[in-house]
């Protein structure tokens, strides 16, 4: 095994999984939501920017923003089906419905874009970087540079904005907010729409790496679900420690014992992590 | 309703039940069709006793339904056991899995507890797909016909397997309608409803929460059991998120708390599949979105909307009346 190579792979992963995640991290801090529908939103993302540079002909610098409206869409008409569950904070209900809208988006993507796996290849992903014996493309620094600068931005506006501090109002008294004269609703819509684009992003951007197909998503849950918990609940700061934290345990792990089960060990490390520290690691909950 | 003519009901329905196939028409599709309904139904009613009564989401019943048909498959083939030591074998397994899952997320609440199960059930379908012990993506082949030798049982087919799925859906609807009269039934939906009230009256929520999780596991594992001798195989597809839908689907579509909720969703949902079907893709959009527009719109099910349509009429009427009777004396009044 090489290490400095599992070194990069794993730091690539990391931002990776740190900007598949980062839509729920937001979700989660902001409005206190989950979307269980999330791993077939990065799908979906994964497949419009596939159709649109193969089928439409775009660039795909041009694709990636028709995959993210294609995410804001579907993220606004899922929060306007359940804006009553929402305001109730039925989080129950809610966790099903996200789960339904997932599987209807995998049977929706099955019957737009068939049920034969799909190469998304970018101007990117084929160009190869041989540095020594190490071995990465172009994509892979996009995917590292895109995410630090998503990270980046995003955490300078939620401390340092008006849309920020709006948004960390909702998030810590939604009734309080409201008296403020804070429109709720239009944050919970906003916050949706977030997600969908930030996940369709991640999809535009990881899902080169690997062939594509409509029937994929579910790693990308579990992988999301332990980046956000690991990193604690709702912290931005905490989601990319823990990204990149998980992405160089699976590059290490993958090597080492076995890629098939490289998530389930990811999995198994945060059921430990749980039972030991039920609220996750991060100190404060709520914190960002 | 007295219990007096409750019983009578049952039985008359029983009776009905048992001999749905033959007023359907008795082919081998409403046979198949009525067989894989129980089946499911008993699957779905696991998943009931904790959404409707405990008012947590579990997404790792199809680990339980998985195990089922998993310990049936390696008990029968491997070791030549009959139905009745697989199904011991199945409750046994089930039992296992649902104390060590139980354990696990005693402490979690609400999202983090549905995220673990989530997380468990996707662990599981890789672990099945990749385990070569369990036979890998290939699954298990060649489980022998249902057969219990000292019985003098033997079902092979679906015209044969139908009383015994007709027995075991009879079963379990017994089990959860005491399950629901029962101490722990009671408690669970004080721990639902109001969880200081209930451990001011004594109750522990982590204890009930944990023994309705080892009530809920053997029934729908059981399902899985019937399953496995129903398709001769198992394999990692009975962990697809199909069977998830599916469950949570029928507990909610009715509406919960309702003995034959779960019944009639899965009957309806299988009926649309089996003889509406418009291939898979598309029955996928229909299932999800039933789902989705019940919850969003039809928090009491299809049965509350009936009750809430019958309630808008009685009052229409109610109103009538009352306009009828106030413009007489106005007329007096004139």
């Amino acid at each position: 095994m090489n290490l400095t190579q599992q070194l990069i792979n794993g730091l690539v992963l990391g931002h990776a999984y740190a900007l598949i995640a980062i839509g729920w991290t937001v979700l989660l801090g902001v409005a206190r939501l989950v979307n269980f529908g999330h791993g077939q939103m990065y799908m979906l993302g994964a497949f419009m920017t596939w159709f649109s540079v193969s089928r439409l002909g775009l660039p795909y610098l041009a694709a990636i923003p028709v995959a993210m409206m294609a995410g804001v869409a579907v993220g606004y008409i899922m929060q306007r089906v359940m804006l009553r569950l929402t305001l109730a904070q039925d989080l129950v209900s809610i966790m099903i419905v996200t789960l339904g809208f997932g599987y209807v988006l995998h049977g929706a993507a099955g019957l737009i874009f068939g049920s034969t796996g799909q190469i998304l290849e970018t101007p990117l992903s084929t160009r190869d970087i041989y540095w020594g014996d190490l071995w990465f493309t172009w994509q892979d620094i996009a995917i590292v540079l895109v995410a630090m600068a998503f990270f980046a931005i995003l955490k300078y506006v939620i401390d340092n904005t008006g849309i920020g501090r709006t948004a960390r109002m909702v998030a810590e008294d939604p009734p309080l907010a409201l008296l403020a004269g804070i429109d709720v609703k239009k944050v919970y819509f906003a916050v949706f729409a977030f997600e969908g684009a930030a996940v369709a992003l991640a999809g535009a951007l990881v899902a080169p790496r690997t062939p594509i197909l409509t029937s994929m998503g579910f790693d990308e849950v579990i992988i999301t679900f332990v980046v956000v918990v690991l990193g604690g609940i709702g912290s931005v700061t905490g989601s990319y420690v823990a990204g990149i934290a998980l992405g160089l345990f699976t590059a290490f792990f993958g090597a080492l014992v076995s890629p098939a089960y490289a998530t389930a060990a990811a999995f198994g490390v945060l059921i430990s992590v749980l039972v030991l520290r039920p609220g996750g690691l991060a100190a404060a909950p709520g914190g960002r | 309703m007295s219990s007096a003519w409750n019983w009578p009901l049952a039985a008359l329905l029983a009776v009905a039940g048992f001999f749905a196939p033959v007023l359907l028409g008795g082919s081998p599709a409403i046979y198949a069709a009525l067989v894989l309904i129980a089946i499911f139904a008993v699957m779905s009613y696991g998943l009931d006793s904790i959404v409707s009564d405990l008012g947590e989401v579990s997404l790792a019943h199809t680990v339980f339904f998985a195990v089922g048909a998993y310990v049936t498959a390696l008990l029968s083939v491997r070791l030549g056991l009959d139905p009745v030591g697989t199904l011991v074998g199945t409750i046994i397994a089930a039992l296992i899995a649902a104390g060590v899952l139980g354990l696990i997320t005693l402490r979690l609440r609400e999202f983090v507890f549905s995220l673990v199960t989530y997380a468990v059930a996707v662990v599981a379908l890789t672990v099945a797909a990749n385990w070569s012990f369990i036979g890998g993506s290939d699954g298990l082949r060649g489980i022998p016909a249902f057969e219990i030798g000292w019985l003098g049982i033997r079902a092979a087919g679906d015209v044969e397997l139908w009383p015994i799925a007709f027995v075991l859906l009879l079963a379990t609807l017994y089990v959860m309608r005491s399950f629901r009269r029962s101490r722990l039934g009671q408690a669970a939906i004080m721990v639902h409803l109001n969880p200081r009230l209930a451990t001011m009256s004594g109750i522990d929520p982590q204890r009930t929460r944990l023994q309705v999780f080892l009530f809920s596991a053997p029934i729908t594992a059981s399902a899985g059991w019937l399953y496995a001798y129903q398709r001769a195989y198992v394999s990692a597809d009975l962990l697809e998120t199909y069977f998830l839908i599916l469950m949570l689907t029928a507990v909610v579509i009715i509406g919960r708390r309702l003995l034959l909720g779960p019944l009639i969703g899965v009957a309806l949902i299988l009926a649309q599949e089996k003889f509406w079907s418009f291939g898979g893709y598309v029955d996928r959009i229909i299932l999800g979105s039933l789902l989705i527009l019940v919850l969003a719109y039809l928090p009491g099910g299809l049965f509350g909307l009936v009750q809430a349509l019958a309630e808008a009429r009685h009052r229409v009427r109610a109103r009538a009346g009352d306009t009828s009777s106030q413009t007489r004396p106005r007329k007096a009044d004139a």
